[in-house]
Parts: structure tokens; sequence; C-alpha cells
């Protein structure tokens, strides 16, 4: 009987969260959000740098890792590839790489709104909310 | 003994089971309800006011889809009902308007099973609320049948000539396809041509409206403006990204003061320079707000037209996946675009964004096309 409980407890408890997390892309904006505060509440430039490029280096170790497993549609690929591009172009844009002007450290405040506005922007309706889901969680698991 | 307590444990069991059960539909049930207010007439005929209208406004808010954004102290903002919070205070503060409100929103269910309307409509009259009701959208092609019917239904019939204002908010409004522009249905289709239909039912009893203000991405091209100008005099839009803080509506709060000799056309540049002002006050992306009028850039229409269409008939023909690729850009890049007429009748307002690959990008010429 207990296992009956336990089983019908957490069938109920899934059904009840799916629609909590219906919105994979806002997900991602309060992540990239989180980035923004976190580089603001840092003082030393160089801190600041290192949080954003680290996060623009784990969301594409993220998006590789799911295109790696192979499960991904051709529709969500192309979301997925305008992800990586844009998340490349912020590295490079940080680093002053590939033609891009290096962002100055007084800047670099302006720069994570800038990246938390262009995602806010972004119609990235190509990207099915699993997939989204699961960015989010690779983003976070990946250390 | 054994027995008592294994009866005791049985129904232990039991209820904890019902309990279970009982706070799962319960959390249901609460999360499933709207926590919209219920249907409401406030009043279904009116007692004509002694002030009269001088204003007709009709908003229609989009708010089936991503709509968050962060303003700068961080809030978590759904532009969709800060946008009909800011219609609501227009329409209390003009005692001179008609007001309607359109507020289109995601789908929710009752218990799973049973769909709650998806719409809400607030028509306020003289700055007071007259009729609040929640509606179905249309389910399958976009017709607004709703919209246009609460409109002539509620509409004040005055021999006066009115100001009429058209205002929509939302995402980028696509010149084909539609389909996924509404989260809650996927099949569903919304273009550019649904929204000229839209604007073709609510002027049946006026030539023009006045001014259209298109709250969107991506709205200032040919086609788009095009469509609406044959139901607008004057257009205010976006050729580029907007961000979802949308335009500055403040000026709308007065339009005894703002709109006091009727100038429709200088109102609509002050809007358009006011959220310009707000916009760049607030974003690092791009920001670019344009007026058209309607009538002077009719010679530019004319000879890119045909250009731009077929462009649009090359498109229509491509996989979701190849449209996906194809960008956008300002027409002023596209040699066939290049004519002495681009600059008549906008009145641009244009920043770059302040990072990324148009960084440096100086001008634009108010017109978006496809780099195709």
């Amino acid at each position: 009987m207990k296992s009956i409980i336990a089983f019908v407890s957490i069938l109920l408890m899934f059904v009840l969260v799916i629609p909590a997390n219906a919105g994979g892309k806002e997900e991602l904006q309060k992540h990239f959000k989180n980035i923004a505060n976190k580089v603001k509440a840092t003082e030393n430039a160089t801190e600041k740098r290192e949080i954003l490029n680290e996060s623009f280096q784990k969301m594409s170790k993220a998006l590789n890792t799911l295109e790696s497993t192979g499960m991904i549609s051709d529709k969500d690929q192309v979301g997925i590839d305008g992800l990586k591009a844009t998340m490349q172009e912020n590295q490079d844009e940080l680093a002053g790489k590939n033609g891009f002007e290096r962002v100055s450290d007084n800047q670099l405040n302006n720069f994570s709104d800038y990246v938390v506005q262009n995602m806010e922007q972004a119609e990235m309706i190509t990207i099915s909310l699993v997939s989204l889901l699961l960015i989010i969680i690779l983003v976070v698991l990946l250390v | 003994m054994q027995i008592l307590h294994n009866r005791f444990v049985k129904n232990r069991n039991y209820v904890l089971l019902f309990v279970s059960i009982g706070f799962a539909m319960l959390t249901l049930i609460l999360s499933s309800c709207s926590a919209n207010i219920p249907v409401q007439q406030v009043s279904q005929n009116p007692v004509d006011s002694l002030l009269e209208i001088k204003y007709s406004i009709i908003f229609i808010i989009h708010g089936n889809g991503d709509y968050l954004y962060f303003d700068n102290s961080g809030n978590q903002i759904e532009a969709d009902e800060v946008t009909l919070t800011e219609a609501i205070r227009i329409a209390l503060q003009n005692p001179y308007a008609e007001v309607f409100i359109f507020h289109q929103k995601p789908t929710q269910h009752f218990l799973f099973f049973f769909s709650l309307k998806d719409g809400e409509f607030y028509y306020y009259r003289n700055g007071k609320l007259i009729a609040n009701e929640l509606y179905w959208r249309d389910q399958e092609k976009s017709n607004l049948d709703f919209e246009v019917a609460a409109y002539h239904r509620y509409r004040k019939v005055t021999p006066n000539k009115l100001i009429n204002i058209f205002l929509y908010f939302g995402h980028e409004i696509p010149e084909f396809g539609g389909a996924g522009y509404d989260e809650s249905y996927s099949e569903r289709t919304f273009t550019i041509d649904d929204l000229a239909n839209e604007l073709k039912g609510f002027t049946s009893d006026f030539s023009k409206f006045d001014l259209t203000i298109l709250g969107s991405c991506f709205g200032g091209t040919p086609y788009t403006i095009n469509k609406l100008g044959s139901y607008s005099n004057t257009i205010i839009a976006s050729p580029e990204n907007l961000h979802l803080s949308y335009f500055d509506l403040h000026s709308f709060e007065q339009l005894d003061i703002n709109l006091k000799d009727s100038d429709v056309h200088s109102f609509a540049n002050k809007i358009a320079r006011e959220s310009f002002e707000k916009l760049t006050k607030n974003v690092q992306t791009e920001v670019s707000v344009v007026v058209y009028d309607v009538e002077k850039i009719q010679p530019f229409i004319n000879c890119v037209y045909d250009n731009y269409n077929s462009t649009l008939i090359s498109l229509k023909g491509m996989t979701q996946e190849n449209l996906a690729t194809i960008e956008h850009c300002d027409c002023a890049d596209i040699p066939a675009y290049q004519i002495s007429t681009i600059n008549n009748g906008v009145n641009i307002f244009y920043r770059p964004a302040r990072f990324g690959r148009s960084k440096n990008k100086l001008n634009h010429s108010g017109w978006k096309c496809w780099k195709y």
C-alpha cells in the first residue's frame, strides 16, 4: 500500500510540476539575468570578465552536449545553431577576437545587460520546450 | 491484537492515500483556476454621458507567448500585463475618450479538461469602465471576429469627427505562414494580412485610422506598412527588434493637452521621440522608432513593392529550418531599394546597439528587408 501511495504521490507531483515549468526560454533568460547580477555585484573587472566568459563557455558546452545525444530534431538544431553562434559572438566580443572590438572594463556591466536584452528579444521559437529545459539542466550540471 | 493493529495500519494507509489525492486535487484546482476577475457586464446599455467623445482608441495586447523581460532594477516583468495596466490608465485619464482594450491571453484549464476563456475585453468611456468580459478568441484562423464585433457593439455613434487610434502590442507578426504565433495553439495562424483584415473590420464606418501604432519587432517592412497603410494615415513602427518594454505611451494619458490641436502627425512624432528616449535610456540593444506618413511613402512603396513581394513568395516556399537562417537587413543595404524616395515620409529615430556587429551603424533607412 505504501508503495502505491508513493507512486500516486510522485505521479501527481510530476503532473503538477509540468505547468510550473512551462517556459524554457524564461528559464534561459533568468539564467543570464543571474549572470548579469553577479557581474554587477563584482567590483573587479577581471572577475567580471571571468564570470561572463565562464557563462558563455558553459552554455556552449551544454549545447554541444545536447547535440551529441543525437536526440535533437532538425527544427531544434536550427535554434541551437543560432544560440551557439550568439554565444560565440559574445565570447569573441568580450575578448576582442574575430573582428570585434574588445569590451572595455567600464562597459562590462552594460555588456551583461546587452546579453540579457538580446536574449529577451530573440525569438527562439524553433527550440522546443524540452530542449530548452535540457539546456538549462545541463548548464546547471556542468561545472 | 495483531488483527486490530493490521486494520489500523490498513486504515491509516487509506487515509494517507485519500489525503494525498485530496491535497493533490486541491492544488490542481487552485493551479488550473484562472486568477482573472470573473465575467462582468458593467453595463450593457450605458447611459450616455454629457461629455462628448473626441478620441476612439483600440488596444490589442497579445499575451499568449513569452513576454518576460527584466527592468533596470532587476524586476521580472510580463510585457503584456504592463501594457494592459498602461492602457487602463490611459482609459481612466481621458474623459473625452472611448477606449477598447482586448487582452489576448494563454489558454488555461480548469481540472485539465475544461478550457477557460482566453481573451479579456474592457470598454471605457469618459474615463469610466462600461464593460468588462471574458471571451473566446478565434481557435483556428485569426479573423479576430470577437474584437471587431465588440467594437461595433459598444462604440459611441456620434456625428462628431473622432480621432481614431489603433495600437497593437505583441511579437513580430509574420508576413506569411503565421503558425505558432500563439503558444497555446500551435496550428493557429496569425499574419499581417489577418491584422489588416481586422483593421478593415474596425474602419467600416470611417475611412482610416488617424494613427496606428505597431508595437512589435520588424514592423517597418514595405509589405507590413503598405498593408496597415490601407487603413491608417500615420503609422509608428520599429523596423528592427523592439524591446518588450515597447513604446512610451505617457503622452496618451493627457490627450486633451497633447492632441489639443488635433495634429495627429505631430503627436505621432512626439510619441516616437519619447519612445526613443525611453528605450535608449533603458536598453543596450538596437533602438529604432519610425513614423511613416502613409501618403508620402507611397512613391517608395510603389517602386519596391513587387520586388519585396517576390522575395516573400520565394521565402514562402522554404522549409521552416531554412527560413530560420534568413536574416533581416536594412533595405538600404540592398541595391534595388536604394532609390531617391527611400527617405520620403519617414521620420527615423535610430541608435545602433551598444555592442555587437552593428554597433557602428550610424543610420537607418527606416525600412526593413530580408537578406535574401
